[in-house]
């Protein structure tokens, strides 16, 4: 059944994917300024030369001068559009704009696993740290445990990550000396700062809705059941309370984990960590039309996954959700 | 209570333990820690267009000639000797028998031969090809008009003896030979493995320095090169970090991970500038104010004029603080050409007697001073300055728009734009200066090659460079002639002319400042120098740490 669901779940994703690349195609194409436009302009048959390699001497998406010509498929095929789809459907997503001698998919296989690898940590680091402090909040209520807490966890919402960030470099880094203040070499100590920076804010986040699910689920009717039967308030809160609590932070689990794993351009950029997240950014600012439609399909991929894998696990906690 | 007491303290005792583990990071004698800024799109020398990508490629890789540095002048590398035919059309390099690549074969003229002419084949779409466009034949094969290889100016003569043939002569041409773009390459190697040859595991070179590793978007290693036909790098290794966020950089050098850093933050240089580390000086690059001469009322020569003579640069170059340059002429200082007599200097009166020569008067208007044209009696409009989105240049302009209010009167609006979306605007504005929404831009322009050629032919009329729709023919003119003129103090008489036609007469630009380089190093670095050309030998350098760390 649930294998069904996740295939039939797959299966829909694909039409949602084509539109996506479908329309980062045409909006990059829109953006004004192509990838070979700089302030030392090109002479026209240079630029010209360029565009016959990167396929860009073809129209973008309908080939006029081959309906004229009477050339009805190729109005189609001889397009910009289609090379790059035709090309997409073969996996190949071509060589980048910026980095001329480098292909697309390396860029991501080389940068992404640096992302996922910072942000598994940060998704670690934020659960281990956030579900239990939702938790100790709700069940102490009112005190200065709950109080300190929410402050931290406040300030971790709204403070910007580059802040945070830029804290931890001070006091951790040039203060104190104690850790390094950037680059993602092989040891311990340069996992650290970043890690932090990066998983606080969802630390906060899982924090605050653990507290208010607790908060709501405690006084559910079998909880006083389970407390008038006499059942100690550890067991209570581990077995019952918390297990109960978990669907809203299920819920925003998918979209976390996609936005972390994928990279955050703020934290792996003030770390000069060589992840995928500045790609993000850094390609679309450079018109690399290939490697913004590669992170955007991986971006995209990651975010449905996430999202049945969050369906899926709603089952699991609760089993009265059913998977249709 | 006391539960979450212990899980606070267990917390805080895991976190101490991890922190306890801290390495300190090795630094020895042996081995530089230089920062890149960037990933190098590419070290392949013929693709490559960028400053970044030159700095790894000149390590790597010996071309014919190469720069004596700080004097700019030409010298052998690995060409020995070279003769220049009477007409100065014929141009023979007479290579050095002893220099290997990496693998341990001979570097030959074929291997120039190969790369010059891969540097112009269509189909590499190189973006430098035009570097060789006064090369007989190259701009038509490159176009892809003529396909005979045989009829290009490029032949090696033999294994130590290479030829290149011109289609007229020009007085820069030397200088191409030391061109990083044009450095010789293994046709073998890069037939084999494709885009794939600049890779650690197949990139052949013939340089100081060997490439061992590169961990894309983070970090390379060049290891000395123990076969290095010449005296070989002082240094076994350099590691040179990409650490892009320049404050990021600067607290890795406050933590000695690394020993040199390029470009500081801006916001700290005042306070940087106070620290023995730290390290300015000049190179050749311009900062410019560009005025749409063909569009209302930037058309008037007088106004153009006038606008020029009302900016105070030094204000300018003293609120940046970065050590750059004021001046008034285009060529920058340190190459043939520069004349700081010439050029629109400040000067108030002038400017506002060239508003009157222009056709303007000056009026008071509910109080405040408005210049109105005397025929149509219409206002002096707004003028609209545009540049690229960056802190910096914000602080130009917005200086810029203080004086021109201040000085001349004249009221004045900023937009700023994205990069490529300023560089699209600016080449529209070619075409069609009144659709677009502004009358004055900004740009810079460093020198790809030390001569006053490469900035005055940027405003010739048929010039790709030139966005200010400026043209005059007089002016071109005498930019061609320079070009082909060798004697040195006829083409700065030349070139004196032609500035002074630029900036002077018809004022199409408004030269700001001499760009400036801002560099730190602790003294234990040695043997750097800062040069005009804004390049680094690393195989020049040597540390001697006080404490080194073993």
């Amino acid at each position: 059944m649930t294998l069904v669901y996740i295939l039939k779940r797959l299966a829909i994703s694909i039409p949602v994917l084509w539109l996506l690349v479908t329309l980062t195609f045409l909006f990059l194409r829109i953006v004004p300024g192509g990838p070979f436009d700089q302030d030392k302009a090109l002479p026209p048959h240079i630029k010209a030369n360029l565009e016959k390699e990167f396929d860009l001497d073809k129209p973008v998406v309908w080939n006029t001068k081959k309906w004229s010509e009477g050339h009805y498929i190729q109005f189609f095929t001889e397009t910009q559009y289609f090379y790059a789809m035709k090309k997409l459907v073969h996996g190949d997503l071509g060589p980048s704009f910026k980095y001329r001698t480098r292909r697309v998919t390396d860029i991501i296989l080389e940068s992404l696993p640096v992302s996922i690898e910072l942000g598994l940590y940060a998704v670690l680091f934020a659960f281990l740290l956030g579900i239990p402090l939702g938790i100790l909040s709700a069940h102490r209520h009112n005190t200065w445990i709950d109080h300190t807490s929410m402050f931290f966890a406040i300030s971790g919402v709204t403070l910007p990550s580059f802040l945070i960030a830029v804290i931890l470099i001070y006091f951790f880094s040039i203060q104190w000396g104690m850790l390094p203040a950037g680059l993602w070499d092989s040891g311990f100590e340069y996992k650290v700062l970043p890690v932090v920076a990066l998983g606080i804010r969802p630390v906060a986040i899982i924090a605050r809705l653990m507290r208010a699910s607790v908060l709501d689920v405690i006084q559910a009717d079998y909880i006083r059941t389970a407390r008038a039967k006499g059942l100690a308030e550890f067991p209570l809160m581990m077995k019952h309370v918390v297990k109960n609590s978990l669907i809203p932070v299920i819920t925003i689990a998918g979209p976390l984990v996609a936005a972390v794993i994928t990279g955050s351009f703020v934290i792996e950029h003030v770390f000069a960590i060589p992840g995928m997240a500045k790609h993000f950014i850094q390609a679309v600012t450079n018109r690399d039309y290939t490697l913004v439609m590669g992170v955007t399909i991986v971006y995209a991929v990651f975010l449905i996954v996430a999202n049945i894998t969050v369906d899926v696990m709603y089952s699991v906690v609760d089993p009265r959700i059913k998977l249709s | 209570m006391k539960k979450s007491l212990y899980f606070i303290l267990c917390f805080g005792l895991v976190f101490s333990t991890f922190l306890g583990c801290t390495k300190k990071h090795k630094l020895d004698n042996e081995t530089l820690v230089f920062n890149l800024e960037t990933e190098p799109p590419t070290v392949d020398p013929t693709k490559t267009t960028d400053t970044t990508s030159s700095l790894v490629i000149e390590n790597l890789f010996d071309g014919l000639l190469d720069y004596d540095l700080p004097n700019l002048t030409v010298v052998p590398k690995v060409a020995k000797s070279w003769d220049i035919s009477k007409n100065a059309l014929v141009y023979t390099f007479h290579l050095r028998d002893d220099v290997t690549w990496t693998d341990g074969k001979k570097v030959t003229a074929y291997d120039f031969e190969y790369s010059w002419k891969r540097m112009i084949d269509p189909k590499t779409a190189a973006e430098y090809a035009y570097f060789l466009f006064d090369v007989k034949g190259a701009k038509d094969f490159n176009q892809g008009k003529l396909k005979d290889e045989k009829q290009l100016g490029i032949q090696a003569l033999n294994d130590t003896t290479f030829q290149v043939t011109l289609a007229q002569p020009v007085a820069y041409f030397i200088h191409v030979a030391t061109f990083p773009g044009l450095m010789p390459l293994r046709r073998d190697v890069i037939e084999k493995h494709g885009d794939k040859w600049i890779e650690p595991q197949n990139i052949v070179t013939n340089g100081p320095f060997i490439l061992t590793k590169w961990k894309h978007d983070y970090e390379m290693i060049l290891t000395r090169n123990e076969n290095y036909f010449g005296p070989k790098a002082k240094l076994k290794t350099i590691r040179c970090l990409m650490v892009t966020e320049q404050s990021t950089a600067l607290s890795l050098y406050q933590t000695k991970k690394l020993d040199i850093i390029r470009n500081l933050p801006a916001l700290e240089i005042p306070k940087l500038k106070t620290s023995a580390d730290y390290r300015s000086g000049n190179f050749l690059g311009s900062y410019y104010i560009g005025f749409l001469t063909t569009k209302y009322p930037l058309d008037n020569k007088y106004v153009r004029r006038a606008i020029t003579a009302a900016i105070d640069r030094n204000q300018i170059t003293d609120l940046l603080e970065k050590g750059d340059l004021a001046t008034t002429s285009i060529i920058p200082k340190g190459l043939l050409g520069y004349n700081e007599k010439i050029g629109i200097p400040y000067n108030v009166e002038e400017a506002v007697s060239w508003m009157k020569k222009a056709g303007y008067k000056l009026q008071d208007v509910n109080g405040e001073k408005q210049w109105v044209d005397t025929e149509t009696k219409k206002p002096f409009p707004t003028i609209t300055v545009t540049f690229n989105t960056n802190e910096a240049h914000k602080t130009v302009i917005e200086n810029l728009q203080q004086q021109w209010k201040k000085n001349l009167y004249i009221p004045v609006e900023i937009n700023n734009q994205e990069w490529k979306v300023y560089i699209d605007s600016l080449h529209s504005a070619r075409k069609t200066p009144d659709r677009v929404g502004f009358h004055i831009f900004r740009l810079g322009w460093v020198a790809d090659y030390p001569d006053p050629d490469n900035f005055m032919s940027l405003f010739t009329s048929y010039s790709d460079n030139n966005n200010t729709g400026w043209a005059n023919p007089k002016f071109d003119a005498l930019v061609e002639k320079a070009k082909v003129v060798l004697d040195p103090k006829k083409r700065a008489k030349l070139y004196d002319q032609a500035q002074k036609i630029l900036l002077e007469e018809d004022a199409a630009i408004l030269p700001i400042y001499i760009y400036a380089h801002q560099s730190m190093w602790r003294d234990e670095v040695q043997g750097i120098a800062l040069n005009p050309l804004d390049s680094w030998k690393l195989d020049e350098i040597w540390v001697q740490r006080k404490t080194a760390q073993k």
